[in-house]
């Protein structure tokens, strides 16, 4: 026998095959039973035969195979003990029903391609697109086009990595610094360069910031969403909020806003989430303060309503248009939600098999 | 930016009945956010957040303001007091001055303004000064000194101390900087600067000030100091930011300089100071103020739309309006369709119609705005296929039984050379953080590479994959970022990769890529090395690079261009009717030449004849291989008379194509 592999599911459906022949043979009732018995079970039947290939099929792949031979020659025995008039009484075969069950293949996703997956699906729900924008950018789209010229002492929030400039800089002015982009806030204006409006998007992509300690890694990821149309308010951003915080979070979950400021919109938000443990309260049912959040809230993220210079600079009239923008870590906000207690964000980007596999 | 502020010296200028659990919680929502309170009683301090656009709030009168403002909302009595703007500011006049010959720049230089005091006594200052400077996080030195930092945390206004005496000639010039000019600042610091730098210079040409950062050491203010200048200014923003940054010399005062300092707060710090110091430290007065102030302060007017109001927040009643308006030291104007206000000095962050906007919003409380999903029509919109397409996969792939990697995008120039990946046209960062993370990926292969070796001892039979961009070269531009799978087995698994490749094509309707067996590949082994035109590649890592990387087992690897693949993928798939006819099955045994390639004769065999429904490989025995073939025919039931001919025709192919002897035909069925 060749020690060459062949795949489970060419071998099933032969075995298949030689069922089906098999059990037409008995219907066509030419044969007494107990030749048919040998003939279609013994040591020389076609079933035996194949059975013996099973060593060819990959490992990962042989426990296929098992169940069907199993089920085969169950169903013949069927049917050549219908046919037979001698037929002994009915001898189920014994299995020990207590041995461990044959599983499918269990891989895992990501914790942040689940998060992805599950932020695009709460968006998607109420008309949000995602869409996908650079992650090397010109630092016009991360900083310039959002109200941050060079200097500007907001861009101190962002410790920012540059790239070497691949060749010579051309004279377009928003094309001389290459940026790996800090925030997901440069698809605001290159999704308003579409020139298609209203916009709902939500833009999930790798940023980059140059930090590192239990709370960082110069690699990250976030989700960012714009909304523009006409006569869009503070209360549209608080109910968009409110759904994806209770869709992904909980019913019970708020959200509220602080005052806060970023250059590229004004007003600007803090977002917090009331604590899943004390729902905002900041204390126990027995009275004692809640341990988890401190003071009944924990911070989101940031957000607000798009700056006139952002809409004018992505070629949107201010005064006819407005709208609302936030972008959050996709890392973060998961691990908020989890409860899955790392305690170290730096373990996401180690992809040790024996953390990978927990999820 | 981040102040301590004290509760006892709060309520110095905030006369008010809420206890710290309210100013936090009040102010957190509509102004400041207070972050945390340290200590009891007396010793309250609270930790404030203030914004980088609000420099007016840094300072705990600026802290008192907003929340005489803020608290009354909730139904807190709260009044300012000690307002320095409604102060009434009047120097003395001296009559036997001391000299002082300046001569500064209006535009470096909006307002210059001091005073000189003899017989300073420089000592230890008051307890009480000493604890709430301690309380706020400053460090007590002696008077002098103590006195410039109270009067920067109580007004946010920076203050700076000459020593009269070591002003060469009492003449001092405020201007630009040279470039390469040197100064020693007063923490012993030496610094070279960069040029266009705010800097003063006395009578004989030396500096003794880095303006708006930091006093040089060799004017500054020791226990022997009899004669001090108090000196309180403003100056041009982004030099201030310019110097600071390049010199990484980052300093409270230069932190408050570089956001732009009220004009008008200049004289009423500088009357408070002079309180001080002549109470503090014995001196007297011994000049004349000089305030020189060309350009006085002119109040911006600002106009909202009661329309873009009623849009952002919702109808909000005019007395409200204006009460909120006012009550922030702006001058209101109701207008049928606009509301117009004269912007007070202290609020510069207040230039359009959404900063008026965000005033009236955040102290009527967003708290107090309905929360409401849009009402609009979302626009229709395609939903992007190449990222429908990556989500299908990464799913498929989990149950398939692979494990997802999330590597970092930067990768080492040792895994550049490792690789022999050419560092001339990789994107390369400018400013590192680390060796580790130097150039923008342009393969996935060197950090899945990584990743299986670290995880060889933890896992048998690991089957690894990530999907990520890698960054490809393009002179003069962005770098073509280009989703790229890459799929990584331990062990010599060479079908399961190519299996794993098959399913994919197949899931999408895509058709198999043109196989290239020969062609070199940098790192996979010759012996198991398929490229896939214009996709990717599967094989065995070959032992060069291995060993080069320090895996001492095989590896067998997968990667898929997924933006190629995308671009070729089927959104759906055909409907083929299902056979109402049986088809005939029947093995075909060739023996075959060393090194035949038997994918060549299946597709061939495939494409032989319309009623060639699929050919399979069966069995691979020493030299033979047997081909199971299906014939089928849709419109009727096949005989063996039907076969025959198609029969022959693949036999020949067989044997005249390829050279292939026939062993054995059994038809099954």
């Amino acid at each position: 026998m060749s020690d060459e592999l062949i795949a489970a599911s060419n071998l099933i459906s032969l075995l298949i095959e030689a069922q089906e022949d098999a059990l037409a043979t008995i219907k066509a009732g030419n044969k007494p039973e107990s030749e048919l018995r040998l003939q279609l079970l013994g040591a020389k039947s076609e079933l035996t035969r194949l059975t013996r290939q099973i060593g060819r099929v990959p490992k990962e792949e042989r426990q296929k195979i098992g169940p069907v031979v199993t089920e085969i020659k169950r169903s013949i025995e069927d049917a050549l003990n219908a046919i037979a008039t001698d037929a002994p009484p009915k001898n189920s075969d014994w299995v020990d029903v207590t041995t461990p069950g044959i599983r499918p293949p269990e891989g895992h996703l990501h914790i942040v391609s689940q998060a992805i997956m599950e932020v695009t699906r709460i968006f998607e729900r109420i008309g949000f697109t995602r869409v996908r924008h650079p992650e090397v950018d010109w630092d016009w789209y991360p900083f310039e086009s959002l109200n941050m010229p060079a200097h500007h002492p907001a861009r101190d929030e962002w410790e920012t990595f540059f790239l070497e400039y691949p060749g010579k800089p051309g004279k377009d002015p928003h094309k001389q610094k290459i940026v790996l982009t800090p925030h997901t806030s440069n698809g605001q204006v290159r999704e308003m360069e579409k020139g298609k409006l209203p916009i709902r998007m939500i833009n999930i992509a790798k940023c980059y910031r140059r930090q590192i300690d239990v709370s960082h890694t110069p690699m990250f990821h976030q989700f960012e969403g714009l909304y523009i149309d006409k006569d869009v308010s503070i209360g549209h951003l608080k109910g968009v909020f409110d759904h994806f915080v209770k869709q992904f979070f909980g019913p019970n979950r708020e959200t509220r806003l602080r005052p806060f400021h970023f250059q590229f919109t004004e007003p600007s938000f803090e977002v917090d989430i009331n604590c899943g443990i004390c729902l905002g309260t900041g204390n126990l049912a027995n009275g004692s303060p809640c341990k988890l959040c401190k003071a009944g809230w924990l911070e989101l993220g940031g957000s607000g309503m798009v700056h006139p210079v952002v809409l004018r600079n992505g070629g949107i009239d201010p005064d006819i248009y407005s709208g609302f923008a936030f972008g959050w870590g996709i890392e973060r906000t998961y691990m908020m939600k989890s409860g899955t207690k790392l305690d170290d964000i730096r373990l996401l980007y180690s992809n040790d098999v024996r953390f990978l596999e927990q999820f | 930016m981040n102040i301590l502020v004290p509760d006892i010296w709060l309520r110095k200028y905030l006369s008010t009945k809420a206890t710290p659990l309210q100013l936090k919680e009040y102010l957190s929502l509509c102004g400041p956010s207070i972050e945390r309170i340290y200590g009891e009683g007396e010793e309250t301090v609270y930790d404030i957040e203030i914004t980088g656009n609000r420099p007016d709030a840094m300072s705990v009168m600026g802290v008192a303001r907003e929340a005489a403002t803020i608290l009354p909302r909730f139904g807190l009595p709260a009044t300012l007091t000690g307002d320095p703007y409604k102060e009434k500011v009047k120097f003395p006049t001296v009559k036997k001055p001391l000299p002082l010959t300046l001569k500064t720049d209006a535009e470096l230089n909006p307002r210059w303004a001091s005073i000189i005091f003899d017989n300073v006594t420089v000592g230890e200052s008051p307890e009480w000064l000493r604890h709430q400077l301690e309380l706020s996080g400053l460090r007590s030195l002696n008077t002098v000194v103590d006195i410039t930092n109270y009067l920067m945390r109580a007004y946010g206004q920076p203050a700076h101390v000459f020593d009269y005496d070591l002003i060469e000639s009492h003449k001092m010039t405020l201007r630009a900087s040279k470039k390469g000019e040197k100064l020693i600042t007063l923490d012993g610091k030496s610094h070279t600067l960069p040029g266009g730098d705010i800097v003063i210079e006395d009578g004989s040409g030396k500096l003794i000030d880095l303006c708006g950062i930091m006093g040089g050491e060799n004017s500054s203010v020791t226990n022997n100091t009899k004669r001090v200048m108090l000196f309180i200014q403003t100056y041009n923003a982004s030099h201030i930011r310019k110097t600071s940054m390049a010199l990484g010399h980052r300093t409270e005062a230069a932190g408050l300089f570089e956001k732009g300092l009220d004009t008008e707060l200049v004289t009423p710090v500088l009357m408070q100071g002079m309180t001080m110091m002549t109470s503090l430290t014995g001196g007297s007065v011994a000049s004349n103020v000089t305030d020189l102030y060309p350009k006085p302060f002119v109040g911006e007017q600002v106009s909202v739309s009661r329309k873009k109001i009623n849009s952002y927040i919702g109808v909000i009643p005019d007395k409200e309006i204006k009460e909120i308006l006012v009550s922030l030291g702006f001058t209101v104007t109701m207008h049928a369709d606009t509301v117009s206000v004269r912007v007070p000095s202290y609020r510069r962050d207040i230039a359009i119609d959404v900063d008026i906007i965000e005033e009236i919003a955040r102290i009527h409380g967003y708290h107090t705005i309905p929360s409401k999903l849009p009402d609009h029509a979302p626009p229709v919109t395609m939903p992007d296929p190449q990222l429908q397409l990556e989500e299908q996969i990464k799913i498929r792939l989990r149950d398939w039984g692979y494990t997802e990697t999330y590597t970092y995008s930067m990768i080492s120039e040792e895994q550049m050379d490792q690789f022999n990946l050419d560092k001339t046209r990789a994107y390369t960062i400018a400013n590192p953080l680390s060796a580790e993370w130097m150039y923008m990926r342009p393969t996935l292969w060197p950090s899945m590479l990584a990743t299986v070796k670290t995880n060889l001892e933890r896992v048998k039979n690991g089957k690894f994959f990530e999907l990520s961009m890698s960054y490809l070269w393009r002179p003069g531009d962005l770098p073509a970022e280009t989703p790229m799978l890459l799929v990584a087995y331990t062990g010599d698994k060479f079908l399961e990769a190519k299996g794993l490749m098959e399913a994919l094509f197949d899931l999408y309707g895509i058709p198999e890529p043109e196989y290239d067996t020969t062609a070199h590949h940098d790192w996979l082994d010759p012996s198991r090395t398929l490229l896939l035109k214009g996709f990717g590649s599967v094989g065995l890592l070959n032992t060069t690079l291995s060993k080069t990387l320090g895996i001492h087992s095989p590896v067998t690897i997968l990667e898929l261009n997924l933006l190629a693949f995308a671009a070729q993928a089927k959104a759906g798939k055909t409907y083929i009717p299902v056979p109402k006819y049986p088809s005939i099955i029947e093995d075909l045994s060739f023996i075959v030449p060393d090194k035949f390639e038997i994918g060549r004769l299946l597709s061939a065999m495939r494409k032989a004849h319309p009623l060639v429904s699929r050919v399979s490989l069966l069995d691979v025995h020493k030299e033979t291989r047997t081909v199971h073939i299906e014939y089928q025919d849709p419109a009727k039931n096949l005989t063996g008379e039907d076969i025959t001919p198609i029969r022959k025709k693949l036999i020949a192919l067989a044997e005249h194509d390829f050279g292939l002897t026939l062993r054995q035909a059994a038809i099954t069925a």
